[in-house]
């Protein structure tokens, strides 16, 4: 043990020429890192940038193929999460690591060394929550919970045992602001009070320059920037993580850091502001004139007892975004899966120009030309294991074969032209779909859908856990498709993204459309409302 | 398709006019508790396994191997709890195989399970013919008083001791899933493996645990079935005769609860003993029919309950690390 006042100074975890090579691919190259206790450390930078990586290595979830971890001066080896958790390094994980079948006090429990006593393990967790605010019943289960109460399980997980480092990593991706807000404000008590060195891995300007004490910036798996928060404005840090400017209105609404930017040239944005409602007003009445193409007309589904989709009827014309907003678990999912052909409506009616589709049967929607750009790509989006061609191709083999067999040569030739529309950086067309970056993967999804010349497009999360410059292609491309005539629905939880792309907007709220905008009477504040209408923190049956 | 609901609707028929006659049977009381029971060992183990995630299909293996080393150690050492003990450790030779392979190895794990039950049915049937294992049937203990009750007394108070053995192993596993760590950890591999993976747990070696459990549970009903099931003198092939994966069954229909998996091992039991016990009543039906019953019976129940809502929702699905 070093003297109080060296300790004091002396990081809480040293990272050294940290590399960690996936194949050729380069995920963290000779990273210094260092974390101080008492301080949250916010570590910044696109998808694909190494920062998730990095963190795994300091959970043991990956070993690094070179540079040391040291703890307290002292080095380590960190072979798992069991190591790390015994090393006092404790991780909230982006797709938590909460199983649902059990209950609150179980998960806490869960791969602890401690003895097993039920009455014990609920005070803990009573103690733990009533120590740092964060109320939860210890004998619920966690499937019936909201993100929001399941993340503050998590916390308490982590906290109980103690940690003399946290990592976060991209906590608020499924959170309400006002959650958070909260999450924020215990963490800084956790900083403050009891010294522990907190990182804190985000790609939200807004929260990085809230929350933290000082920013690590990573670009392609290196360090590009340090600096102190109170020194750092949000456009350079988005310079500075993008490599690039980047177009900071979208950027920037994708971030929802778009009041920090603003500021600065507040009479400027305002006169734009003024000149793109002008324009906007005209583009509506234009759009108002246009036929409607999708119209869903009171929906019903009931999935285990619970009505998910209640009289559900939205129209969506030619030529227009409309968004969907809401608190995540509000219907959003069954919507894509309907349109999805996923699901069998129990009531109600979808139909494309007044066709009218058959729920449920496979190819239906698809049949009637809409095309979906679905929430999970890796889950049903894309195949993992094929090539990019024939991921291109998927759904419409049919146009690539002659007799049943496939003509390989056709589909290359039309995946590369795809590619190339598109601007999909892999390989080649043969390349395993697995080994494109995230933003990449979608674009993938996107083309295939949109190369179908799409007479409606479902966008459901169509920027989740992409990085800037991906969002802003994304954004574009919606808004390419929707003025070449294509009936978009933007199905998002991102508030800032919905308002940023769509023309009239519509709020979800227990799997009922419960108001209804026109983009420019939607601010944030009567948005925000219609949200908070329905009580935030324990939102619908949906995901019970 | 319509001829098997045919040939059910015979079965039933007829069943149904022997309804009295079954019901009023002592044996077929005997009967079926007895194969309930055997049924109960496989089960309570397979319901260990499918709760840490795996759907072991080489119980029946397991079983089988348990039920000729049970039946040779009985004729070599003519001592019921040593027999019994052999059967156990065969049990877990045969599960560790399935444990390492497909939860060390990463090989299908229904691929290395159909290969195992093909394998050890061979492989007794192979010993078997050069060491015949010879066995004469644990005498019925009968508990005083109580087994003197009407028609259900022989079938609870009135079976050969190993039978007993039942009594302490359900209480037991319940506990150890339910109440113990060891038993959150399988819980939570079976639900979400990614999650207790992060957490800290070992994953594939808590599969590994569960399958051996399993194993020995397996080993232990296979060598209860030859030591006091029927009077079959030795191990015969086709003993086990997909006991095994009627207890698969068994905690399909039970809904991957203890207690529903138990009543499944009773319903399929049931339908056992009525193959045994319908001829011996003076009940003339199909041979092959009647002695198919008790899968059809299966068949029908899993297709009616192997719902995904109640599964362990990463039941079946292989482990590896990184990828969500």
């Amino acid at each position: 043990m070093e003297g109080a006042g060296a300790s004091a100074l002396a990081p809480a975890v040293r990272l050294t020429g940290v590399t960690k090579r996936y194949g050729p691919v380069v995920a963290c190259a000779g990273v210094d890192l260092e974390l101080l206790p008492g301080e949250v450390h916010g570590i910044l930078g696109e998808n694909g940038a190494g920062k998730s990586t990095l963190m795994k290595i300091l959970i043991g979830l990956v070993q690094p193929d070179e540079g040391t971890v040291e703890l307290g001066g002292r080095e380590v080896v960190i072979h798992d999460p069991q190591t790390a958790a015994e090393l006092g390094i404790g991780m909230v994980h982006q797709h938590l690591s909460l199983v649902e079948a059990l209950t609150v006090w179980e998960n806490v429990l869960l791969g602890d060394a401690s003895k097993f006593d039920r009455s014990a393990a609920r005070r803990q967790v009573m103690e733990t929550a009533d120590h740092y605010g964060l109320e939860i019943d210890p004998d619920r289960r966690v499937g019936e919970l909201s993100a929001g109460l399941r993340q503050r399980v998590e916390l308490i997980k982590c906290l109980r045992r103690d940690p003399k480092i946290l990592i976060l990593d991209e906590p608020t991706s499924v959170l309400t602001p006002a959650e958070s807000e909260q999450l924020f404000t215990t963490l800084r008590d956790v900083v403050a009070a009891e010294q522990r060195a907190v990182a804190l891995v985000s790609h939200k300007l807004a929260e990085i320059l809230h929350a933290t004490d000082c920013i690590t910036i990573m670009r392609q798996g290196r360090v590009v920037e340090r600096s102190r928060t109170v020194e750092a404005t949000a456009p350079a840090l988005a310079k500075a993580m993008v490599g690039r400017d980047v177009s900071l209105r979208t950027s920037a609404a994708a971030f929802g850091a778009i009041d920090l930017i603003d500021q600065g040239t507040a009479a400027d944005q305002a006169l734009r502001a003024e000149r793109d409602e002008a324009a906007a007003a005209v583009a509506a009445s234009d759009r108002a004139a246009r036929p409607v193409v999708l119209t869903i007309d009171r929906a019903r589904l009931v999935r285990d007892g619970v009505t998910v989709l209640d009289d559900l009827s939205i129209e969506v014309r030619a030529g227009e975004i409309v968004g969907i907003a809401g608190v995540e678990g509000n219907g959003q999912r069954e919507l894509g899966d309907l349109l999805s052909s996923l699901v069998t409506l129990d009531g109600g009616s979808v139909s494309v120009n007044g066709t009218t589709a058959r729920t449920g049967r496979a190819g239906c929607m698809a049949d009637l030309g809409i095309g979906v750009i679905p929430e999970d790509r890796h889950d049903s989006g894309c195949v993992l294991d094929m090539s990019v061609a024939e991921n291109l191709m998927l759904d419409r083999i049919d146009s690539t074969a002659r007799m049943g067999l496939i003509d390989r040569k056709r589909m290359r030739a039309r995946a590369v032209e795809l590619m190339r529309e598109f601007d999909i950086q892999a390989a080649g067309p043969d390349a395993p779909f697995g080994s494109l970056s995230g933003g990449n993967q979608q674009r993938v999804v996107l083309a295939r859908e949109l190369g179908h010349r799409p007479t409606v497009l479902v966008a459901a999360q169509p920027t989740r856990g992409l990085d800037v410059g991906a969002i802003e292609y994304m954004s574009n491309r919606l808004r390419a498709a929707a003025d070449s005539g294509i009936a978009v629905l933007l199905i998002s939880t991102e508030l800032e993204e919905i308002l940023a792309l769509s023309n009239r907007i519509v709020v979800l709220s227990r799997g009922r459309a419960i108001g209804e905008l026109d983009r420019r009477e939607a601010t944030s504040e009567r948005l925000g409302l219609l949200l908070g209408g329905v009580g935030i923190d324990e939102p619908t049956g949906a995901s019970a | 398709m319509i001829g098997m609901i045919g040939m059910m609707g015979v079965v039933l028929a007829s069943a149904a006019s022997a309804v009295g006659d079954v019901l009023t049977s002592e044996a077929m009381y005997q009967s079926a508790m007895r194969f309930a029971i055997v049924l109960g060992f496989a089960a309570v183990g397979e319901w260990i396994a499918e709760r840490a995630g795996t759907l072991n299909i080489s119980i029946e293996a397991m079983m089988i191997g348990g039920a000729y080393s049970s039946a040779v150690a009985w004729g070599a050492f003519d001592n019921v709890p040593i027999a019994l003990a052999i059967g156990v450790v065969a049990g877990v030779v045969v599960s560790l195989v399935q444990a390492h392979l497909s939860h060390q190895l990463s090989i299908d794990q229904f691929v290395v399970g159909l290969t195992l039950n093909l394998f050890v049915l061979g492989l007794a049937l192979f010993l078997d013919s050069r060491w015949e294992a010879v066995t004469s049937v644990v005498k019925p203990t009968k508990v005083p008083l109580l087994h003197d009750i009407p028609l259900v007394g022989e079938a609870l108070f009135g079976q050969p001791w190993p039978m007993y053995l039942i009594v302490p192993i359900v209480p037991l596993a319940w506990w150890l899933v339910f109440r113990t760590r060891w038993g959150l950890e399988i819980r939570s591999v079976g639900d979400n493996p990614q999650s207790a993976d992060v957490s800290g747990i070992h994953v594939n070696r808590r599969r590994r645990e569960a399958i051996m459990v399993a194993g020995a549970c397996a080993g232990l009903g296979g060598g209860v079935l030859v030591l006091g099931q029927i009077s079959i003198a030795g191990y015969e092939a086709g003993h086990v005769g997909l006991k095994g994966i009627i207890a698969i069954a068994a905690v399909i229909f039970g809904g991957w609860t203890l207690r529903g998996t138990l009543i499944g091992c009773v319903l399929f039991g049931y339908f056992f003993a009525l193959q045994q016990t319908l001829p011996v009543l003076g009940y003339r039906i199909n041979a092959q029919l009647a002695a198919s019953l008790p899968y059809i019976v299966a068949l029908l129940v899993t297709a009616v309950f192997a719902t995904r809502t109640r599964q362990p929702r990463a039941l079946a699905q292989p482990f590896v690390r990184g990828l969500t």
